[in-house]
């Protein structure tokens, strides 16, 4: 039986989750564009892409679980990242991390975009050097953990340069055509 | 006196950046009466099919066969009326016909056992097969999506069932069809449309919204006579063809 | 499932008749005994590819179909294990450990989703408390990319017809913009179809159906593979 939510906090959470659900998607279908061009999911991050624009969007909890699901999902729909090596829950943690921080300081403490994005890119780094080292054990990887995680930031540098620009304009012209979604208003409909 | 089926009074809404969708709205629907919601395109209908379920938190009255909407009542209110989407691809969210058939009743707490058994008439009842159940929204065609959605709605059994341009994308078969569903069904219907013909043929009555107002409640064949005003609240507009002639359209 | 994405292989078979729970249950079990089965001698890891065939021949997958799939994963796995070969004898051995059971485990993956609908598997995630969000979740981005995929192609058609002979800087310009438009329509959408799920009695949570009880000659099938496949491993360990 689930607990019986007020009108307004069951609207919100069902358009919560109608948006994180079709961000979602867009972090399945990008990626299929992207290597059908050739240009290279490792590259271009196009997973990333929608995922941390949801963080911006919906709250903490709702980013961490969207982080989490859709490189699993990935694996499971399409193949990729293949769920037997490290990387769809390496991803997962990722993108779990970048987009909760995202949220975390974006929506819950109001910080400005400028700040938040970045921070929140820089939490990505840590977190996979951190998984990159305790998993190393685990899967048998004999090289050097940071050198690792180094080598995956430095190959996914031009997607984080295509996040530093193509996160902030999503945003902003997502919350100019749904002002409901912007950090300072609240929901003011049932 | 019979509680109305829906009662509206003194209805206005306003969007934050623009003036006002809908100004001083009062009408009421009785039990069983079908009724259209005309008006040119901007007038306001969809703007208050959202208010009557509570999306849109408008000023004045609303009451659904007696239960009035305010904070804390907006879940009977939706119990008790239902809306059906201009698009119905908005409402058909859940991976699979059944899924989202299901999904208000499991939601009011019914077991899966009646759930399915309900979902599996209804889907007969609006003319398609119990096999559209393990189907995916997106292998119907737009008619059967427009079916789907609406048995997701008739499942709750409405008091009042509210129609956004139900018979946008269908052909001259689908709305035939569609009618003939809508001619069965006990509950009061309130049907926004531009189609005219559509209209006469399950309505009993009219209410013409033009820039938020409410401007003629009337009944529907003594209305559809009056060309000048349909002229002149934009519901038909003329057309001057290549051989002279003034067509209507 | 997604109308364009899916490794979902439609046939009559034993594997896909059987309850998804006794096959990850099955699932389960052989990557537990492919984790634990040791490289040399090498026959536990070949008896379990062998058991693993027999699971690919069951579900009447194509062998070339399987080839394919596998093939990407075979560049991706490969790698860490070609970077092996330039170290010493020890890490030599890791990354021969790490790409043969990777690429065990990855294939009894694919035998899984390609006698199993995504759906089915989620409709089992979103039931247990701990990760009921993320089945719920997952069913939503299920939906969610038959929406857009929808518009994805439509977009590709409107373009097709409107710049048939658009330069690569032109094409990659309207890419990037109508990606932008596409994200920005879907965050409209998502309230129209929030109000849908509240108007029809959305409390917080997806409702669910009762689970069918789980028949025990399926639980008893996945419980048997899971054991032998467990069995070759620890004999093969202990002797």
């Amino acid at each position: 039986m689930v607990a019986r939510a007020s009108g307004r906090d069951a609207l919100s959470r069902a358009r919560e989750l109608a948006l994180a659900g079709l961000m979602g998607a867009l972090g399945l279908l990008l990626p299929i564009g992207f290597h059908a061009l050739g240009w290279g999911g490792q590259v271009f991050l196009p997973m990333h892409l929608p995922v941390v624009v949801a963080g911006f969007l919906v709250s903490p909890a709702m980013a961490v679980s969207l982080g989490v699901v859709v490189p699993f999902l990935s694996s499971v729909l399409t193949g990729m990242p293949p769920l037997a090596s490290p990387i769809a829950p390496l991803m997962a943690l990722e993108l779990a991390a970048k987009a909760g921080v995202a949220s975390l300081l974006y929506r819950s403490l109001r910080a400005p975009m400028w700040l938040a994005l970045p921070v929140a890119i820089v939490a990505d780094w840590a977190v996979l050097a951190l998984a990159v080292s305790l998993a190393a054990g685990f899967f048998a990887i004999r090289a050097a953990p940071f050198q690792y995680a180094w080598a995956a930031i430095l190959i996914g540098l031009p997607g984080t340069i295509l996040q530093l620009v193509a996160v902030p304009a999503a945003v902003l012209a997502i919350e100019r055509r749904v002002p409901r979604l912007r950090p300072t208003k609240r929901d003011e409909t049932g | 006196m019979a509680l109305a089926a829906l009662e509206v009074m003194n209805l206005s809404y306003s969007y934050a950046d623009s003036a006002s969708a809908l100004r001083q709205i009062s009408f009421s629907i009785a039990h069983g009466e079908r009724v259209a919601l005309l008006g040119p395109n901007g007038a306001g209908k969809s703007t208050l099919l959202w208010c009557l379920v509570g999306v849109l938190r408008a000023e004045g009255t609303i009451a659904v066969d007696g239960t009035v909407l305010r904070p804390g009542t907006e879940a009977d209110i939706r119990a008790k009326l239902g809306l059906a989407f201009a698009e119905p691809e908005d409402q058909l969210f859940m991976p699979t016909v059944k899924r989202d058939v299901t999904f208000g009743l499991l939601a009011a707490g019914a077991n899966s056992a009646d759930a399915d058994r309900v979902a599996e008439q209804t889907i007969r009842n609006v003319g398609l097969p119990a096999e559209t159940l393990d189907r995916a929204a997106h292998e119907l065609s737009s008619g059967e999506r427009r079916r789907a959605a609406l048995a997701s709605i008739l499942v709750m059994n409405p008091v009042v069932l509210a129609l956004d341009e139900p018979t946008n994308s269908l052909d001259a078969r689908g709305r035939a069809s569609l009618a003939g569903i809508l001619l069965q069904l006990p509950c009061a219907q309130l049907i926004a449309t531009h189609d005219l013909e559509s209209a006469r043929a399950l309505c009993t009555r009219a209410l013409v919204l033009v820039n938020g107002a409410l401007v003629a409640d009337a009944p529907m064949a003594a209305f559809l006579e009056d060309t000048n005003s349909l002229q002149r609240y934009g519901l038909i507009a003329s057309l001057r063809t290549d051989d002279g002639q003034t067509r209507v359209l | 499932m997604p109308q364009h994405l899916g490794l979902y292989v439609r046939r009559e078979s034993a594997l896909h008749g059987l309850d998804p729970r006794a096959k990850m249950l099955a699932v389960t079990g052989f990557i537990v005994a492919v984790l634990l089965a040791p490289m040399h001698p090498s026959w536990p890891m070949g008896a379990l590819l062998l058991l693993l065939v027999c699971a690919t021949a069951l579900a009447r997958i194509p062998a070339r179909m399987m080839c394919r799939r596998m093939l990407s994963l075979v560049v991706v796995i490969g790698m860490p294990f070609l970077l092996s070969r330039l170290g010493g004898e020890a890490t030599r051995a890791a990354g021969e450990q790490f790409a043969a059971r990777s690429l065990l485990v990855a294939a009894a993956f694919l035998v899984l989703m390609a006698s199993t609908r995504a759906i089915v598997l989620l409709e089992v995630a979103e039931r247990p408390p701990l990760i009921s969000v993320f089945g719920q979740l997952g069913e939503f981005i299920l939906r969610g990319a038959d929406l857009l995929a929808e518009e994805v192609m439509r977009t590709n058609r409107a373009w097709a017809l409107r710049a048939p002979t658009a330069t690569i800087r032109v094409r990659l310009a309207g890419l990037t913009q109508a990606s932008m438009s596409l994200i920005s329509r879907a965050a409209a959408r998502s309230e129209r179809i929030g109000a849908a799920m509240v108007l029809r009695g959305f409390q917080g949570k997806l409702p669910t159906a009762t689970p069918t009880p789980l028949p025990w000659s399926h639980l008893v099938a996945g419980l048997i593979f899971a054991l032998i496949s467990l069995g070759i491993a620890g004999v093969g360990r202990w002797r």
